[in-house]
């Protein structure tokens, strides 16, 4: 497996408004995280760090390296904060996950089916975070 | 994480977190395929969720558009007017525009004529002969702010179904408005006491509706009463438009989200006795067929409205928030709901449906000149019980007019409160005002039957009629409350 994980991430519903005013960013992060959540270059493992070459070296039963988790949707959300939103982030997150009133669909689908901000991004997913608080 | 313990000394003290939805991932309609999205606890899959959004929809609409409510199972609907919708370009009002749309003007196809030949169901028949998009714009009155109205009038456009109304908040000082709108010609320039609860003649100072409006928003003794005061311009502007477009019904994008903020902050400002209102209202203008006020989507929260406007790929121009509105009731509440919602989805449901069930004690006396909804028999004296309005008790002043008589609790508290925090600097043009002019008021105040009818010169009012009603409040110097505790209290040499 590849060590890292490129998805496709969308803001909808006024949230753009505090990234750039980009409505779609395509992002690679890396397979493996600090558990800390730390976007820092220094603390976070290059994609290439571990990466063998070949898609086969690597499998999901591969221990992981200490300190270090699974990329998540936590990590994603604290790497979004730190690395792509311009301006006013308390509007985004809320202590360690996304504001209330965000809605964000994982591949189509609400992030409280797949467990949140624990689940774990595979290559390709599409992540969609949207305002409902844009006015009534 | 909940917590039942202190983590940090006990590993067990973690409580395993709860999922947010019952039994499986499966849709609990279809039981086919896997679900998209939890709503209170259960899973809907994609299709089924947007069928459940128009059945819950049309639920509370439809029972309420013969002019003969005689319940949910009616053979035809057919309004007795046309429609009028509230417009704000937020989230609620694209979505309650796109189900009307596609429930109600666009023409369905031949397939969709269902019945027998007998006893055809004539679904291509209009509900409603005409549609209006009405929308308020506030930008002038706010600094910083942006006028949306060209975003607006594209999204109604694009529908090719319903005609564009725009106003803006100045209409409720234009007489040339309220001429448009069928409104009763305005016999007085009446305008009330910067802080005071009387209303007295002469405002013809401000040149402009726009100079008026400011002039009447920098009044406001604080935050809280400066938003509840646009929120209730914009509610009678979209009332008046729609009488003017000969509406039976005037259709406004809350949510149920929406809905438990505005029930939880208007009881927080005094509004307790028209929180029936909040939910249904039908409105009585002069002469005028009753307009009926529905909320169809008072049943779906903020997220089934924003999954809504996102699978049907809904444009949602968003409101741009006023100035300083972080620091009224209204927007704590709002927070606080907000949070509610995502912690515990049913508890924003509870409490629209434990309002629904609150009614007032007493009938309504009168009706607010201001808001237009019922006011209550005693608020005046209840007011007048528990706070000094003023230390002076002198009635000198000539072309007075008791604005408080005339007001319900919650529009005179909106107007008398006190706060150190001046609301002057988030209104346009504020430096022009100077407190010794009277501060203008909207047009249908002036055309209000208390007003037309109160006495001039004479300092008293609608009230003067309830007599017993009123309770004198003055200030009394030392002597005067020695005087009156005297015998309780203990002389110094014991």
């Amino acid at each position: 497996m590849a060590s890292s994980v490129s998805l496709k991430i969308e803001f909808g519903g006024g949230l753009e408004l505090l990234f750039a005013n980009q409505r779609s960013y395509e992002l690679t992060l890396p397979r493996f995280v600090p558990i800390s959540n730390s976007t820092s270059v220094s603390s976070v493992p290059s994609p290439n760090l571990n990466d063998t070459g070949t898609e086969s070296a690597m499998s999901d039963d591969d221990a992981i390296p200490d300190g270090l988790k699974r990329v998540d949707v936590t990590y994603l959300l604290h790497h979004l904060r730190d690395h792509l939103l311009k301006e006013r982030p308390e509007l985004f997150m809320d202590k360690e996950t996304v504001r209330p009133g965000i809605l964000v669909l994982i591949n189509d689908t609400d992030w409280e089916l797949e467990g949140e901000g624990e689940y774990e991004l595979k290559a390709g997913d599409e992540l969609v975070f949207i305002s409902t608080l844009h006015g009534g | 994480m909940a917590s039942c313990g202190n983590p940090a000394a006990e590993s067990d003290a973690l409580m395993t977190r709860r999922p947010k939805f019952d039994h499986s991932k499966e849709c609990v309609k279809c039981k086919a395929r896997n679900g998209n999205i939890v709503i209170r606890h259960v899973v809907y899959c994609r299709e089924c969720f947007l069928r459940l959004v128009k059945v819950k929809f049309r639920k509370i609409l439809q029972p309420s558009i013969n002019e003969k409510l005689d319940g949910p199972r009616q053979k035809s609907l057919k309004a007795s007017g046309n429609l009028t919708m509230g417009l704000s370009g937020g989230l609620g009002s694209t979505v309650l525009m796109d189900l009307v749309a596609k429930s109600y003007f666009m023409r369905s196809g031949p397939d969709d004529n269902k019945g027998g030949k007998d006893h055809p169901r004539k679904l291509n028949e209009k509900v409603w002969k005409a549609g209006y998009a009405c929308y308020v714009e506030v930008s002038n009155a706010f600094p910083g702010m942006r006028d949306s109205t060209a975003d607006i009038r594209a999204i109604v456009e694009n529908y090719n179904l319903f005609e564009f109304v725009p106003l803006k908040l100045e209409d409720a000082f234009d007489p040339s408005w309220w001429n448009r709108v069928g409104g009763d010609p305005l016999q007085s320039d009446l305008g009330f006491e910067p802080g005071g609860e009387n209303a007295q003649e002469g405002t013809t100072t401000y040149a402009t509706p726009l100079d008026r409006l400011r002039a009447y928003l920098s009044a406001m003794p604080t935050q809280t009463a400066l938003l509840s005061s646009v929120q209730a311009l914009v509610r009678l502007l979209l009332l008046y438009s729609a009488r003017s477009t000969q509406s039976s019904h005037l259709l406004l994008g809350t949510s149920l989200t929406s809905l438990s903020i505005n029930l939880i902050s208007g009881i927080a400002q005094g509004g307790g006795f028209a929180v029936r209102e909040e939910v249904d209202e039908e409105w009585h203008a002069s002469a005028a067929k009753a307009v009926r006020v529905i909320r169809p989507l008072r049943d779906l929260t903020m997220k089934e409205c924003t999954a809504w406007a996102w699978w049907n790929n809904l444009t949602v121009v968003g409101e741009t928030p006023i100035p300083s509105a972080k620091q009224g009731i209204g927007s704590l509440t709002k927070d606080f709901i907000i949070g509610l919602e995502t912690d515990y989805p049913s508890t924003v449901s509870t409490i629209a449906r434990t309002s629904s069930k609150l009614a007032p004690k007493e009938k309504a006396t009168g009706v607010c000149a201001l808001c237009q909804r019922p006011t209550q028999f005693g608020a005046q004296q209840w007011k007048s019980q528990i706070s000094i309005l003023s230390y002076s008790n002198h009635k000198e002043n000539t072309n007075r007019i008791s604005l408080a008589s005339s007001l319900c609790y919650a529009c005179l508290s909106s107007f008398t409160g006190r706060n150190s925090r001046s609301v002057n600097r988030s209104v346009k043009g504020h430096d022009d005002i100077t407190s010794c002019i009277p501060i203008p008021l909207p047009v249908w105040v002036q055309s209000h039957s208390s007003m037309q009818s109160a006495p001039r010169g004479t300092g008293g009012s609608l009230i003067d009629h309830v007599g017993a009603d009123i309770v004198e409040v003055k200030k009394m110097n030392r002597e005067e409350m020695k005087e009156q505790i005297g015998s309780y209290l203990l002389d110094d040499d014991l």
